[in-house]
Parts: structure tokens; C-alpha cells; sequence
């Protein structure tokens, strides 16, 4: 029996080799390490699972792999899985909007976000890479994000792993759509994982203006303050001067009542 | 700098301006409606959890229906006041059947559907710069360390109260938690009391115990943090020499118990991560609350029954991309001290350990593989011969806690003593992703009489160690909350490898291939003079109907070798997970389970065994031979937006095929049985193949509004 079991598994392998592409094309962006403070003050929930630098973006890689795109985020910890999610990591959310340069595009973002896109760097597609099964996010998002899921806009990799530091999936080329991926504009929103978001958001945690157990803080208790903790910026080469750039696009204003004065407004990263 | 530090201005601003118009925020009603439906092939109604052994005599179950309800609130009064709680009702006995409550039952709080108020808290944020946020009341206090004050299970998580400050100073990247909680007096002291007799309402006196603990985390760049903490336990009794009350009662120490902790971690290489924590606990109990008898009032106790201290640490080394890309390591060595005691380490629902550890599905299992007869008290107890199926989560502390748990969930187990280290690759190759495992345990357990092998186990054990079930490295699973065994000498080796396919046919099939093996070795007795203290002829038992048939064999004649605890331990298994339709997955899983089994010749049982022999008891079985264990496996998730369906139902069939050994010689041999029986100490035990299976099926749903 464990003979048997090792010559499949050895079968299987080679097979797989042998089916691989020889070349892929991809597309790296980097990000400063530091900078999991989204406009720069945010700081992360008190519980002991949110390891520092669980936020913090260091890298989103883009490549070809057949018929697929595999996109890979890496943060600046250990990637753990506390609550049982079964794919190797559990607080992480992370949203990868995309500008497939197709026509038309949204400025507005998703539900608990509370951030919005430049008119230059309307989005087109957005994946999202959380712990969840795919058929928990997809009914969320049939709820919160109808249209978009319903126009294809909103895709759900069918499986969502996290190894080492880099949580990564991958979803058929042609749900995105045709074109160059070195040629796309990206902007990735580092959120975490909501197993009881609230009634309007989609899976996101929320950042109030004192962090909780659960919670983010730093920044206001009403729904002006941008829920990101951070995104990719500048030229995504992890150059210090990004740090500044990442604060300067999610600066916000709130009103007395928490009411948005002025939202965050994201650029797309292009290479 | 944060807002926060402007509300103390305008707080401040707003008091010389004269009293201002409160603006309460509205109060946010939320929570969820829970169904589960439990059936299964056991025939038990104990309570509508698998596994539930909180009131002695009480058991689980696998029949029935019902329905909780648990409605929460909160509201953000101000911007400096948060409130909020829950009515909960559970389960337990209340069953559809019930009609409401309104039965036989009805003056059970566990059948008559009560609500209970559970986590109510206050949040205060006062805008100070010395302090965030103070919290009164429920809490799981999952901020801290779980080998210091560990985070109360998710089902306590508002059991447990006290009071929690917490602050930062963020020019320094430093942040700190100070907590007083309140100690549970349900299990947190010796003999599983915080009080010396809960039955004596003049002496009984808990209502003051607690846990002090103070946390320091120090961030000094993103590649480097570090954390340090102190707790502090104190049970308190009234002073009995004090009976004079006119100058106030004076209160004296039952327990104390002292943790310090320390932790960093880096991540400044490119390919290596490190971390590592090192902890070392005090612990002090009056010398008068435990008897000195290995069986006496302190064996079943979540607590050592002796003062000891010890230290436990953890180093963690990840290797990301190494040497090709792809391909990831992690190391874990570690060692807990068997003396370590920390009261108030998590129970359940922190897995301390890298390894995947023992399989979850040998934990108490039952039926008594040995009679069958549903009449004995443990035949029913336990959560069945399939055990559970969930991962095992690996705790420091003596109480590891499996109640009110279902098949599907994680199965709690100690590790006290283990000492080793544990290497996990990882690597993806294509559509495979594969994950292996390598761990050796060695143990800070491994002695003979603990430690005294001249006074013998009853001294040197004396009362120090609690053995609770006694069954530590025993049968098949042991027993996930008694580490110690009188005479150990012990060593694991665990190995595993898991692979993930995704196939890309129609919508796409996850395919999991895992193979699993545990060697696991125990030579106990490892000196011809300490037989005959181990092998007394268990005179502990023979109050309760040791079986009159077996010849005791004091010392096992010499043979060293004879009571030697070979086991290995196989699992393969198959998984394949399909998207059945846009809102149903579904998984099914093929198991098969091995295990060879030499606990040891005919004469040989659990060092200290006392009532746990008696047929009629059926808890200690005679397990020798082969086993192997099947599971047909289905799972179904089913998603609607604020719903969510699940099932897990299972099928086990399997076998037990007894074998026995006898000294020959000074030597272990294996006897051919010429009877229909042979005599053990645990009984009379058939030697014919016992075949064995289980169905069972856990739904729920759950709705979330």
C-alpha cells in the first residue's frame, strides 16, 4: 500500500513537470516593509494572532502559468493559520484591483473599503485572495457586490493557500481577460479577514479610531477613514519615498459626525 | 499622530466649557440562530454534543435536533465609552423533543432552555495619553501569551472576566496590557477547585482568586519585535486558625503560581525568519491539600499537587525560497518541562507545537473494545469509535479541555514533558502542493518512579503528579490531559506527507493525498529492581472486582523487556472536493487507519491502576494486536448570503485482532491462545477478532443577522 501510494504520487509529479510551461511572463511589484499603518497612524488589533507585519505588503507577483495567472502577495511575517481555515493562513485579506485597460472601469471600490479610484486608474477587475471557502466570499459578494460579481468583475480563486510569507491562487487567465499583464495597472488593499463583518461590508475588518481585540485603530469610528492597512505605491519598487506616497493617497477627511469629507483615492501602479 | 490624542484636548476643551449634550450612539442589535442536528449509530442522548463530560456521569450523545439563539449588543455610547453582551442559549440537553422545555426535565437548567447573559463588558477610552482603553468585564483575554494567560475557548470566551487596561507609547513602538482576571472556579486549582471544600459554606472561598498579568511588547523596527510578561496566580483561603472575626478575617495562600515569559522575533535576513520565546514558572501549593497517595485526593487535579518549578522554551527557525524557489522550511525545537505549571495556559484552541501530533482519531475511543456491553459506565462515555476528526491542537497545561466538542472539531492534547524538534518542508511544483513532516519527541517525563526509583512510584509519584485517567501511553490515543506515567521511557518519531492537487476537470477537483506514521516506543521499566514496585499485582484494583481469573505475576519474573509499549501507528488517506453547484462544495474522504499494538505481556497494565480495572468499569481495555480502522467521509458546505449549511457524515469499519505476549525465559514471546479467553488484569479477554463500526452524522445551520 505505501509503495503503491509513493508510485502514484512520483506518477502524478513527473506528469506535472512534464505538463508545465517553460517560460512564464510576469510582473513584480515591491513595497516598503513599515508601512502597515494605512494613511500613518493605523495600528493593528490587540489580539495575539495579528502578528506584527502580518499587513505588511512586501511584494505582489503576477505570472503566467498556462491557461492560469497566479498571483502571489507577500507580507513581512510568518504566515499562520490560528483560526482553523485549513489553507495555511487565517487573518489575511487581500483585494488585487486590476486595470486590464479594457474599457469602461469603476472609481468606486468594494463595500468596507471605504476608498476610491482615481478617474485615470478605474479598475476593471479585482481578485480576492482570502481563507475562506470561495463559495462563502462569492455569497457574500452576491449580496454586497452584485453587479460587479455578476458582470465577472469580482473573481474568487476556486483555492487560496498561504506558504512561508506569500499567500497566492490562481484564477483562469480569461476571467481577466485578454492582453498583456506587464501592460495592466495594479493597486493591491491589504485588509483582514472578517468571519462577522459587519452588515454592509464585505468581509473586512474595521479600523475605529482606538484599536480592539479585533480591530483596527488609529483611525475614525465612522465609515470615512479608509479600511486599508496598506497598498502598493509609487512605482511599487519598495523605495522608501513610497512610504510617504502610500500616506498621501489614503489621506482622508472626516466630517463631525463621521461622515466623509474626503476619501481616500488610490492609483493604479503601473510598470 | 492619532486622533485619540485629540480627544483628551477636547475633552479637556469641552469640561471648561460646562457640561455638554451627550450624543449616544444607537445600540446595534446583532447575532445568530444555530440548528444542529446530530444522528449516529450509538444510541446516546446524553446532551446534543458528541463528547460532553463536565458533571461526572454525564455523556455526550449522537441523536437529536435543536436550535440556539444567541442575540448580541453593543453600543458606542460615546466616543469614550463602549458597551456591549450577549443572551445565549445552548444546547446541551435541549433537544426538539423537549417540546419547550415543558417535560419531565423541566427543573434541569440543561433541558429547560434557559438565556444566560453572557459578555457583558464596558469598553473605556478616556483619550489619555497614559492609557487606551480599560476593559471591565467578559473577555477571552486573547492578547496574551498562550503559555501565560492563554485565551479562553471560543464556547468560554465570555465566561471568563476581570479587568484589562491596555496602552502604547507609539514614539517608542511600544505597547502594553495589564489584566486581573478572575479565576475559574469550575477547574482552575488542585483537584479541580479554587476553594479547599466547595461544600463547606463557611470555609468556601473563592470569589477573590485571580490572575495577574502584565504584558510589554516592544517593536523597534518592522523586522524585529519582542515581548515580555509576568503572571501571577493566587488562590486565596480564609485562614482556618483565625476564627476570631471581630478583627476581620485573615486569608492565607492555598496555591500560588508565578510565569515569566519572554519572546522576539526576526525577520531582517531575506530567507530566514526566527523566533523563539522562553518561559519559567513557580508554583507553591499548601503541602496540606493533597494526601501524598498516587491515588488519593489529588490523582484527578488540573494542577501538580507539590510545589516545582520549571522552564519550558520554543526556538522557531522559517526558511522561505531556500535553496530553490518554492521550497520552504520550517524548524521547530522545543521543550516543556514536566514540572512546568502554568495555571492559566490555554486549554483548547492554541496548538503550541509545529507538529501535527497525535491522530485525533484514536482519542478516546469507544466502545471498550474488550465486552461491548453498552451497561458499562465508559462504554457509552467518550465520543465513540471513530474519534475525532479534526487536527490536534497540542497544550501546555493539565486540563487540556475536549468538552461540549463534536466529531468534526479539533481534538485537544498536553504535551508536558515533550522535548524534540520538528522539521515541516513545504513545496510546490505545477498544480501540486506538497507539505511533509519529520518530528522526534524525546520526554521530560521519562524516569523511573518520577524520579525516585528507590522510594518506589507511590512515594516518588506520591502525590505530585496528578495521573487523572492514568492511561498516559496506553491503548491506543492515551489520554489527552495526563502526561505522566510512573515509569517511562519513551521516544516518538512522527512522520507525514500531504499533497494537494488541484485537477482541472470540469469546475475543478481538489485532490488531497496523506500519508501519516508515528513510532512510538516506551520501555517503561527499564531495571529488573523496579518491577516488582511497578507490578505489584495492582493492588489498587482490588476493590473493585480485578479480575478474580488472573494469577497476579508480581515483577513480571524479571523480564525487563515484558512490559515494553511498542506501537506504530499508520494513516493513509484520499480526499476529493468538488464544487457541486455555485453554493454547494463538497468533499468525500476515504481513510484507513493501521495500528500494531504491543502494550506489553498479559501481566501488565497501567502502573497505580486502581478502579479503572473493574469489567463492570470497562475504562482500562487490553489492546494488543492489530487494528485497523476505515472511514468513508462526506462533507458539504452550503453558502446563501448570511447562512450557511454544513455536514459531515461519516461511516467506520474496521477490526481488532488481540494478540498476546508472555514472559518466556525473561523474554516477551508471543502465546497462541488454546482457549476462548485469556486472562489479563483487565479481564478476561476474548480472543476472537472484533469487528467494529460507527455511523454518524453531524448538520447544522447556522443563520447571521
Amino acid at each position: 500500500m505505501k509503495r503503491t501510494l509513493t508510485s502514484t504520487l512520483a506518477a502524478l509529479a513527473i506528469t506535472s513537470l512534464a505538463a508545465g510551461p517553460a517560460l512564464a511572463k510576469s510582473v513584480v511589484f515591491n513595497d516598503p516593509i513599515g508601512d502597515d499603518n494605512g494613511p500613518g497612524g493605523y495600528t493593528y488589533p490587540t489580539d495575539a494572532v495579528y502578528l506584527p507585519g502580518s499587513f505588511d505588503l512586501t511584494e505582489l507577483k503576477v505570472e503566467e502559468k498556462g491557461s492560469d495567472l497566479e498571483f502571489s502577495v507577500s507580507v513581512n511575517s510568518r504566515l499562520a493559520d490560528p483560526w482553523g481555515m485549513g489553507v495555511g493562513f487565517a487573518v489575511q485579506m487581500v483585494f488585487i484591483f486590476i486595470d486590464t485597460e479594457a474599457e469602461g472601469g469603476y472609481t468606486d471600490s468594494l463595500p468596507g473599503l471605504n476608498v476610491q479610484f482615481a478617474a485615470d486608474s478605474a479598475w476593471n477587475k479585482v481578485v480576492v485572495l482570502s481563507p475562506q471557502q470561495q463559495s462563502r466570499v462569492i455569497a457574500e459578494a452576491r449580496v454586497k457586490v452584485a453587479e460587479k460579481l455578476a458582470a465577472g468583475d469580482l473573481v474568487v480563486p476556486r483555492r487560496t493557500t498561504g506558504r512561508g510569507k506569500t499567500i497566492s491562487a490562481r484564477v483562469k487567465k480569461s476571467e481577466l481577460g485578454d492582453g498583456d499583464i506587464s501592460s495592466w495597472g495594479y493597486q493591491v488593499v491589504m485588509q483582514s479577514n472578517e468571519g462577522f463583518p459587519d452588515r454592509a461590508d464585505f468581509l473586512t475588518r474595521k479600523v475605529n479610531e482606538y484599536e480592539g481585540q479585533h480591530r483596527f485603530g488609529g483611525g475614525d469610528d465612522g465609515d470615512c477613514d479608509p479600511h486599508a492597512m496598506d497598498i502598493l505605491a509609487g512605482a511599487g519598487t519598495g523605495a522608501a519615498e513610497e512610504v510617504a506616497l502610500q500616506h498621501e493617497m489614503l489621506s482622508y477627511e472626516c466630517g463631525a459626525d463621521g461622515e466623509s469629507v474626503s476619501k481616500a483615492t488610490l492609483q493604479m501602479i503601473r510598470k | 499622530m492619532k486622533r485619540r490624542n485629540l480627544v483628551l484636548v477636547a475633552a479637556v476643551g469641552a469640561a471648561l466649557a460646562g457640561p455638554v449634550q451627550a450624543q449616544p450612539g444607537e445600540i446595534e442589535w446583532f447575532g445568530s440562530v444555530y440548528a444542529k442536528f446530530l444522528d449516529g449509530d450509538r444510541r446516546l442522548q446524553g446532551a446534543l454534543y458528541n463528547n460532553a463530560e463536565t458533571t461526572p456521569g454525564e455523556a455526550g450523545g449522537d441523536q437529536g435536533q435543536g436550535i440556539e439563539f444567541e442575540l448580541m449588543f453593543r453600543n458606542q455610547i460615546s466616543n469614550q465609552v463602549e458597551i456591549g453582551g450577549r443572551l445565549k442559549a445552548r444546547f446541551n440537553q435541549n433537544f426538539w423533543t423537549n417540546f419547550g422545555g415543558f417535560g419531565p426535565e423541566e427543573d434541569d437548567p440543561r433541558s429547560a432552555q434557559y438565556v444566560k447573559m453572557r459578555g457583558v463588558y464596558a469598553i473605556i477610552t478616556p483619550g489619555y495619553d497614559w492609557i487606551d482603553s480599560a476593559t471591565i468585564g467578559s473577555n477571552d483575554f486573547g492578547m496574551f501569551d498562550p503559555l501565560t494567560q492563554g485565551k479562553y475557548r471560543y464556547i468560554d470566551r465570555d465566561n471568563a472576566s476581570g479587568l484589562l487596561f491596555q496602552g502604547s507609547i507609539p514614539d517608542a513602538n511600544i505597547r502594553w496590557d495589564v489584566a486581573r482576571v478572575s479565576l475559574p472556579r469550575l477547574f482552575a486549582g488542585p483537584r479541580f477547585v479554587t476553594t479547599r471544600d466547595p461544600n463547606d459554606p463557611v470555609t468556601r472561598f473563592e470569589a477573590q482568586d485571580a490572575a495577574w498579568t502584565g504584558q510589554l511588547r516592544w517593536e523597534p523596527n518592522p523586522d524585529f519585535n519582542t515581548t515580555t510578561s509576568l503572571t501571577y496566580v493566587r488562590d486565596k483561603e480564609i485562614q482556618l486558625a483565625d476564627v476570631d472575626m471581630r478583627d476581620g478575617q485573615d486569608l492565607e495562600t492555598r496555591y500560588e503560581n508565578l510565569v515569566a515569559m519572554f519572546r522576539a522575533d526576526y525577520s531582517g535576513l531575506s530567507a530566514i525568519d526566527l523566533g523563539g520565546s522562553f518561559y519559567w514558572a513557580d508554583y507553591n501549593i499548601d503541602s496540606s491539600e493533597c494526601d501524598g497517595n498516587i491515588n488519593g485526593n489529588c490523582r484527578f487535579s488540573p494542577l501538580l499537587g507539590e510545589s516545582a518549578d520549571d522552564i519550558s522554551w520554543f526556538l522557531n527557525v522559517d526558511f522561505s525560497d531556500f535553496l530553490v524557489s518554492d521550497l520552504t522550511f520550517k524548524l521547530q525545537a522545543f521543550h516543556v518541562g514536566a514540572d512546568f505549571m502554568s495555571v492559566q495556559s490555554a486549554r483548547r484552541e492554541a496548538d503550541v507545537l509545529l507538529t501535527e501530533g497525535w491522530m485525533s482519531t484514536w482519542g478516546w475511543g469507544r466502545p471498550d473494545y474488550n465486552t461491548g456491553n453498552r451497561f458499562n459506565g465508559n462504554s457509552t462515555a467518550g465520543i465513540g469509535y471513530g474519534g475525532w476528526n479534526g487536527e490536534t491542537q497540542q497544550v501546555v497545561s493539565l486540563m487540556a479541555d475536549n468538552d461540549f466538542t463534536d466529531f468534526d472539531e479539533p481534538y485537544a492534547f498536553t504535551v508536558h514533558g515533550y522535548k524534540g524538534f520538528t522539521l515541516v518542508p513545504e513545496y510546490r511544483l505545477g498544480n501540486w502542493e506538497f507539505k511533509g513532516e519529520v518530528t522526534y519527541v524525546d520526554y521530560d517525563t521519562n524516569w523511573q518512579a518520577c524520579g525516585s526509583p528507590e522510594e518506589g512510584f507511590r512515594a516518588g509519584c506520591g502525590s505530585k503528579y496528578p495521573r487523572n485517567e492514568g492511561t498516559n501511553s496506553w491503548g491506543l490515543g492515551g489520554d489527552f490531559r495526563s502526561p505522566y506515567s510512573p515509569y517511562q521511557e519513551r521516544e516518538t518519531w512522527f512522520y507525514g506527507l500531504r499533497a494537494n492537487y488541484f485537477l482541472d476537470l470540469g469546475k475543478g477537483v481538489d485532490v488531497e493525498l496523506l500519508y501519516r506514521f508515528i513510532d512510538d516506543e516506551d520501555e517503561r521499566v527499564t531495571n529488573a529492581a523496579y518491577l516488582a514496585d511497578a507490578y505489584d499485582g495492582f493492588p489498587d484494583a482490588a476493590g473493585f472486582a480485578l479480575n478474580e481469573d488472573w494469577v497476579p505475576n508480581i515483577g513480571l519474573g524479571g523480564c525487563v523487556s515484558c512490559d515494553d509499549r511498542e506501537a506504530e501507528y499508520s494513516q493513509y488517506g484520499v480526499s476529493f472536493g468538488y464544487q457541486l453547484h455555485p453554493d454547494l462544495y463538497g468533499t468525500l474522504i476515504l481513510e484507513r487507519y493501521d495500528v500494531s499494538l504491543i502494550d506489553g505481556t498479559i501481566d501488565v497494565a497501567p502502573v497505580g491502576m486502581g478502579f479503572e480495572a473493574s469489567n463492570d468499569f470497562g475504562y482500562i481495555e487490553y489492546l494488543t494486536g492489530d487494528h485497523v480502522k476505515n472511514r468513508i467521509g462526506l462533507l458539504f458546505n452550503y453558502f446563501l448570503s448570511g447562512v450557511e449549511f454544513g455536514a459531515a457524515i461519516d461511516w467506520f469499519f474496521g477490526d481488532f485482532e488481540p494478540e498476546f505476549y508472555v514472559d518466556q525465559g525473561g523474554q516477551r514471546v508471543r502465546l497462541i491462545p488454546t482457549g476462548d479467553t485469556v486472562a489479563t488484569p483487565m479481564g478476561n479477554v476474548s480472543t476472537d477478532k472484533v469487528d467494529l463500526e460507527q455511523y454518524r452524522l453531524k448538520a447544522f445551520m447556522k443563520v447571521s443577522f
